[in-house]
């Protein structure tokens, strides 16, 4: 579990978020957080990934559209990555939170779960 | 057999792209300082304009104006009129137009300058001098803005009749959207009405997307379209579609899918189906490629849709297409075209590749003559880009003044608009 930044388990999740967020998301945003202009944001000194802890979550396990209205302006619509596990969604919005010049911190494999829709 | 000599042509083509001698750029000329592009020997670049705004198509009239869609609004309007009032090659008059809009189509016919947003096409008077006054009317309404692939670019026939890009959006038809695993939809639903270019009559105000004709279907995304007068036929430069190695990796590496698929470039006939989404081109595959969401291998082909004439290196991101009267310009400019390349974001973790204006040598009757070469490059700024935000200048637009004057938009850094003139030697 993500309880705390201690010993050899911050490099492993370090490794693997870094793993993941290069295999679902740099496709688009690009392997440097720098996003596409006009077409899909920059991850980099983001609010959102600087924010309240379910900002990243959501935006992963509900895609761009359910986000709307924001007051960016970008024509690539993100899917949803509610598919992906709860730990896996955790990992990568770790990545995003503690990378790109952001400091939102860490997010859990419980966070997570806790924003799923129940059904 | 028009498939088979698409695919003779095909093989012709793409096989160098450094040919037709001393059209193209010169790979070991220096960048110019001034406005850090580099054009063939003989031309010269100026900045037109610099800070205009996010800089799309562009349209130039008889006077001389420049009149430029913005993909974003500059003080509440959407489109500016640029005039070089000295000669200096610089434009010394500003005027801002087209309130309350953005776009990126742009375009004269008659005595009528129209301007395309992502939902529908309006037109004012074309003035004499400066922008246009009044309101405009409404051409064509009711073409659904989806974000995804919605710009709406425009050309127009020798009769006013207007043909409009409707892009899919999509990537590939998938049933959920860009979703790994996710198959796609046969027939794709999308294309009823959306990938493809209809046709309207460009004299006829109040039209809907249903009073238009679907003149041809199969086109993913075609923000590169213009007419060719000289050969009486519709031209077009597609967006490949995107990802193959996010959604199939042990079918693609990321190497491959930083080359696939080609960026096409089409005539299109009446009727035309160009293939999206069923295939793809793969330039060393003599067929249209099946898409992997409908089974496809990388190997696997598919009789559905038509080749192109020139298959573009992948992910280029053709953005705007003109054929060049060629005032002014040596012979071998005549009849060919221009294509402006915005660069690609989808080759990733590989290099990006594109930021540049091609020229494609062809005959009156719209035959390509020859290997395509670099007509500018050096918008980025810089030899390798990894990220697209990086680069300094992206190609967006194209137009060419009725001197000749060749004009290349950007929508980077604050917007720009490039003028490139021959000079002679």
């Amino acid at each position: 579990m993500l309880v705390s930044g201690a010993a050899f388990g911050e490099d492993a999740r370090e490794a693997r978020g870094k793993a993941l967020y290069e295999e679902h998301c740099a496709a688009c945003h690009q392997f440097d957080g720098g996003g596409v202009p006009m077409m899909q944001p920059e991850l980099i000194d983001k609010p959102r990934a600087n924010g309240p802890i379910g900002g990243v979550i959501d935006m992963i396990l509900f895609g761009s559209a359910a986000m709307k209205p924001t007051d960016e302006d970008y024509s690539n619509e993100m899917p949803s990555f509610a598919h992906l596990s709860d730990k896996d969604i955790a990992l990568i919005a770790t990545y995003v939170r503690t990378h790109f010049e952001n400091n939102g911190g860490y997010v859990t494999s419980d966070d997570v779960r806790d924003r799923r829709p129940r059904n | 057999m028009k498939k088979l000599a698409a695919i003779a042509l095909l093989g012709a083509v793409i096989t160098g792209a450094a040919q037709a001698e001393g059209l193209g750029v010169d790979p070991s000329a220096p960048m110019s300082d001034e406005t850090g592009i580099r054009v063939p020997a003989g031309f010269k670049s100026v900045v037109f304009a610099d800070e205009v705004g996010r800089a799309r198509h562009m349209a130039v009239s008889k006077s001389g104006w420049v009149y430029v869609a913005l993909r974003r609004q500059i003080d509440g309007f959407g489109a500016v009129a640029l005039k070089d009032t000295d000669g200096d090659g610089k434009a010394d008059l500003r005027e801002y137009f087209a309130a309350g809009v953005s776009g990126t189509g742009m375009g004269i016919y008659g005595d009528k300058i129209y301007y395309g947003t992502n939902s529908y096409i309006i037109r004012w008077d074309l003035p004499e001098e400066g922008a246009p006054k009044g309101d405009p009317e409404v051409i064509v309404s009711g073409m659904e803005d989806r974000s995804q692939h919605s710009d709406k670019p425009f050309t127009f026939d020798a009769r006013g009749r207007l043909y409009v890009n409707i892009g899919a959006p999509s990537n590939a038809c998938m049933e959920k959207m860009r979703t790994k695993g996710s198959p796609g939809m046969d027939p794709c639903p999308i294309l009823e009405e959306f990938g493809g270019v209809w046709r309207f009559d460009g004299n006829r105000p109040g039209q809907k997307q249903e009073d238009g004709e679907r003149y041809a279907t199969g086109i993913r995304n075609a923000m590169a379209i213009d007419w060719n007068h000289a050969a009486g036929s519709l031209y077009i430069a597609q967006h490949g579609r995107d990802q193959l190695a996010s959604f199939f990796p042990d079918l693609y590496s990321n190497e491959m899918s930083a080359e696939l698929p080609a960026e096409e470039f089409h005539r299109v006939p009446r009727g035309a189906d160009i293939g999206w989404p069923y295939g793809y081109v793969d330039a060393s595959i003599e067929s249209r490629v099946l898409m992997p969401e409908y089974g496809g291998d990388g190997k696997k082909t598919t009789d559905r849709g038509q080749m192109p004439l020139i298959a573009f290196p992948g992910h280029w991101a053709p953005n705007d297409l003109i054929f060049i009267k060629g005032e002014g310009l040596p012979n071998g400019y005549r009849y060919g075209a221009l294509i402006a390349f915005h660069g690609s974001w989808n080759r990733a973790p590989m290099p990006q590749a594109g930021y540049r204006v091609v020229f494609v040598p062809m005959d009156a009757a719209g035959n390509i003559t020859g290997d395509w070469v670099t007509f500018a490059d050096g918008f980025p700024g810089m030899e390798v880009v990894n990220s697209p935000r990086d680069a300094k200048h992206r190609p967006t637009g194209l137009a060419e003044g009725p001197d000749g004057a060749l004009y290349i938009s950007s929508l980077m850094s604050g917007g720009r608009i490039y003028r490139v003139t021959y000079e002679g030697n």
